[in-house]
C-alpha cells in the first residue's frame, strides 16, 4: 500500500496511492465534524466505564488512609475464596437466577401466546395498556406495592388465604418464602412488557402457514402448536441466552430492595454483598475483589451467550 | 394486527368458544392482579386516616374520603425536596443523555468514518465488562463529585443500549439525502442539525423517554452517592421510608415524639400516598411511552 510516488502533486483523497499520513489529513479534513460529534459522549464513556477499571486495581491493593495503597497480589481473592459467607451468597445467586429461568421466563411466553388468539383490537389494546405498566415502576415502588400486597394483617394475598382458612404468613420477613417473593415480583414487573418481544415475533409469521393449517382442518391448539411456537422459537431462544448471560446478576435493584436481616441467609446475592461489605462495612478490597470475579465471569457468560446466540439465530446481544 | 381475523368464515364450535372465553378470563384476570394492588394504594391513600387500620387489601374503593394524606404528604419538607431534586436530576440527566447519544450515534452511524469499529468495540466491552460499584464509588471520590447532584447525573450519562438503537436508526437514513445536502452546501452540522434530527423525532423521542424513566426511577446510585440528604430523590425518600420502614423519615423526630401532626396520620395511608406520589410522573407520560416504546420494541429493538 505505501506508496512510490512522493511527488506532492494533489492526488484525489480516494486514491490509494497517497502516502498514509496524508490520507489521514484528508480523511481528517472530511471527518473533523463527526469526531467532534462523537467527542462528547466518546468521553463520557472513558471517564465512566474505563476509569473504573483502573479504580478496580484496588482489589490487588491494602487500601490505606494515607496512599500510597500496597500492592498485594492475590490475598483479597485468597480471603475471598476461604470465606463461607462468599460461597452462600454465589448460591443464592445461582439458585435465584435458577428459579427466575424456570418460572419467570415461561410466563411473558404464554402471555404472548393467549394475547394473540384475542379477536378483538380494542380489548387486546386495552390488555396490553394494563399489563405493561409495572415494568416501567422503580423496584422500590414494587418492593413498596409487595409490602402491602403481602402484609400478614390485611394484605391482599393474605385476605385471599384466609379465606380458605390459611394463616396468615409474614412473606416479606419469612426467610422461606423470600426467593418466591422475588420470583413472583419478577413476573408481575416483566411478564406484561417482555411479552412484546414474543408478539412482535407471533406478527412476523407468515399469515399464509395458518391458512394452510386451516385448511388441513387445525383446530387452535393445533395452530398454536405446529405454527406460532415453531415461529418464535428463535426469539425464545434468543432471550433464553440473553438470560443465561445475566446468571451472576439476579438484579441488585431488586433484590436490594426485598433484603433484609431476617432473609439475609436466601437472598443475599453477590451484588448486595458487594455493596454491604464494600460501603457499609468498608472492606473495599475484599469487596472490589467479590466485585471483579462477577465482572469476570459474567463477561464470560455474556460473551458466551453472545456468540452461542449468534450462531444458532443469527441474532446476538447487540 | 396480531391476529386479524383468520378467515372469517369459519364457524366457531362450542368448544371453541369456551376456550375463547377462558382465554379473554386469563387476559383480564391479569389486568386485574397488574392493577388492582395500584388501585388499593391509591383507595387507601384517599380514605378517612381513620378508617384505613386494617382495610382490606382487596378493597378498591376508599373508604370515607379525605385528602389529609395528599395535603400533608405535598407539604412536607421532605416530599417537596424529593420531587424538586428528582425533576432536576431527571432534567438534566435526560437532556445531557438525549443529546449526548445522538450526537454520538450520528458519528458512528457514518459507515466510512475512520476508527469506526474501534469506537464500536470501545462502547461494546463497556456492556460486558462492569468492574462493579465500588470502583465506581471510587471514581466518583476521586473526581470530588460525591455528594453532589452532578455523581447522579453524570453516572452512566450515555447509555450503550440506547446508543446502539440510535445508531442502527441513523444507518437507516439515505445516503442520498445526505449527499443532497452537501450539494446545497451544508456543513455536517447543518446537515445533522437540519436535515437528520428532524427525520429522527420519534427515534429521539423514544430515547428521551427511555432515559426519563431511567433516571426518575434510578435510587441506587442516588442512595450511594448522596449523604446529604436534603439532596434525595424522591425514590431514596420513598425507599427510607417505606422499604427501610424508617417511619421518622416523613413523620419526623419531634413528630413522633408529640404524636402531633403527620405522627397521628396512619402511617400505612401515607405509605400507600407516596408510592403513588412516586409513580405519578410514569402515570402522565404512560401513554407517550405506548405510543412510542410499543411500536420501537415491534420495530426490532431487543430490550427497553
Amino acid at each position: 500500500m505505501s506508496s512510490l510516488d512522493h511527488s506532492a502533486t494533489a492526488i484525489p483523497a480516494s486514491s490509494g496511492n497517497v502516502p498514509k499520513f496524508r490520507r489521514i489529513a484528508v480523511g481528517f479534513r472530511r471527518w473533523w465534524p463527526y469526531y467532534v460529534m462523537l467527542a462528547p459522549g466518546l468521553v463520557f464513556f472513558l471517564i465512566w466505564h474505563y476509569l473504573p477499571i483502573w479504580e478496580a486495581k484496588m482489589a490487588f491493593e491494602q487500601v490505606r488512609i494515607i496512599p500510597p495503597n500496597i500492592w498485594v497480589g492475590l490475598k483479597h481473592f485468597q480471603t475471598l475464596f476461604s470465606s463461607p459467607v462468599f460461597y452462600q451468597v454465589l448460591a443464592n445467586t445461582l439458585i435465584i437466577s435458577t428459579l427466575k429461568i424456570i418460572f419467570v421466563f415461561p410466563v411473558p411466553i404464554i402471555v404472548a401466546l393467549l394475547l394473540n388468539e384475542v379477536r378483538s383490537g380494542k380489548l387486546r389494546k386495552f390488555v396490553q395498556s394494563a399489563i405493561y405498566l409495572p415494568h416501567f415502576l422503580s423496584w422500590v415502588v414494587i418492593a413498596g406495592i409487595f409490602i402491602a400486597i403481602l402484609s400478614p394483617s390485611d394484605g391482599a394475598v393474605n385476605q385471599i388465604t384466609g379465606f380458605f382458612g390459611a394463616q396468615p404468613t409474614a412473606f416479606m420477613t419469612d426467610g422461606n418464602s423470600s426467593r418466591w417473593v422475588l420470583v413472583f415480583s419478577e413476573i408481575w414487573r416483566s411478564a406484561g412488557w417482555d411479552s412484546l418481544l414474543y408478539l412482535a415475533a407471533i406478527i412476523g409469521i407468515d399469515q399464509s402457514l395458518y391458512e394452510a393449517a386451516e385448511l388441513d382442518g387445525a383446530n387452535r391448539w393445533q395452530k398454536v402448536l405446529h405454527v406460532t411456537i415453531p415461529g418464535i422459537v428463535p426469539t425464545i431462544a434468543t432471550l433464553f441466552i440473553l438470560n443465561m448471560g445475566m446468571f451472576l446478576s439476579a438484579d441488585l435493584n431488586q433484590v436490594i430492595n426485598f433484603l433484609n436481616d431476617v432473609n439475609r441467609g436466601q437472598i443475599d446475592i453477590l451484588d448486595t454483598y458487594v455493596y454491604r461489605i464494600g460501603l457499609k462495612t468498608g472492606e473495599y478490597s475484599l469487596a472490589t475483589a467479590a466485585g471483579l470475579f462477577k465482572a469476570v465471569f459474567g463477561m464470560i457468560l455474556i460473551l458466551s451467550a453472545h456468540f452461542v446466540s449468534k450462531r444458532l439465530t443469527g441474532k446476538g446481544v447487540w | 394486527m396480531a391476529s386479524a381475523p383468520r378467515g372469517t368464515a369459519i364457524r366457531r364450535t362450542p368448544l371453541e368458544r369456551i376456550e375463547y372465553a377462558i382465554i379473554v378470563t386469563t387476559l383480564l384476570a391479569l389486568v386485574v392482579v397488574t392493577l388492582q394492588p395500584i388501585l388499593n394504594l391509591v383507595a387507601v391513600s384517599f380514605s378517612d386516616p381513620a378508617k384505613v387500620a386494617g382495610k382490606s387489601g382487596l378493597d378498591i374503593w376508599p373508604s370515607g374520603f379525605s385528602l389529609d394524606v395528599w395535603l400533608l404528604l405535598l407539604q412536607h419538607p421532605n416530599v417537596q425536596r424529593g420531587i424538586l431534586n428528582s425533576i432536576l436530576i431527571t432534567g438534566v440527566a435526560t437532556a445531557i443523555g438525549v443529546i449526548g447519544t445522538a450526537l454520538m450515534a450520528w458519528g458512528l452511524s457514518r459507515p466510512k468514518l475512520p476508527f469506526r469499529r474501534a469506537i464500536f468495540i470501545l462502547v461494546l466491552i463497556t456492556i460486558v465488562f462492569e468492574p462493579g460499584i465500588i470502583p465506581d464509588y471510587f471514581l466518583m471520590k476521586r473526581m470530588g463529585l460525591l455528594d453532589s447532584y452532578w455523581s447522579v447525573i453524570l453516572y452512566k450519562a450515555v447509555n450503550a443500549w440506547y446508543l446502539i438503537i440510535l445508531v442502527r436508526f441513523f444507518e437507516e437514513v439515505p445516503e442520498e439525502l445526505i449527499e443532497a445536502a452537501e450539494l446545497d452546501g451544508a456543513n455536517a452540522f447543518q446537515t445533522f442539525f437540519q436535515v437528520v434530527l428532524p427525520l429522527a423525532k420519534p427515534a429521539l423521542a423514544t430515547i428521551a423517554l427511555f432515559y426519563l424513566v431511567f433516571h426518575w426511577n434510578e435510587f441506587f446510585r442516588a442512595m450511594i452517592y448522596l449523604t446529604d440528604q436534603t439532596k434525595y430523590p424522591l425514590q431514596v425518600v420513598l425507599r427510607q421510608f417505606v422499604v427501610e420502614g424508617d417511619k421518622l423519615a416523613i413523620v419526623g423526630a419531634e413528630n413522633a415524639a408529640n404524636n402531633i401532626g403527620v405522627a397521628q396520620i396512619n402511617l400505612k395511608a401515607l405509605k400507600a400516598g407516596m408510592i403513588i406520589i412516586t409513580i405519578l410522573p410514569i402515570l402522565a407520560i404512560y401513554p407517550l411511552i405506548l405510543k412510542f416504546f410499543t411500536k420501537g420494541t415491534m420495530s426490532g429493538a431487543l430490550k427497553g
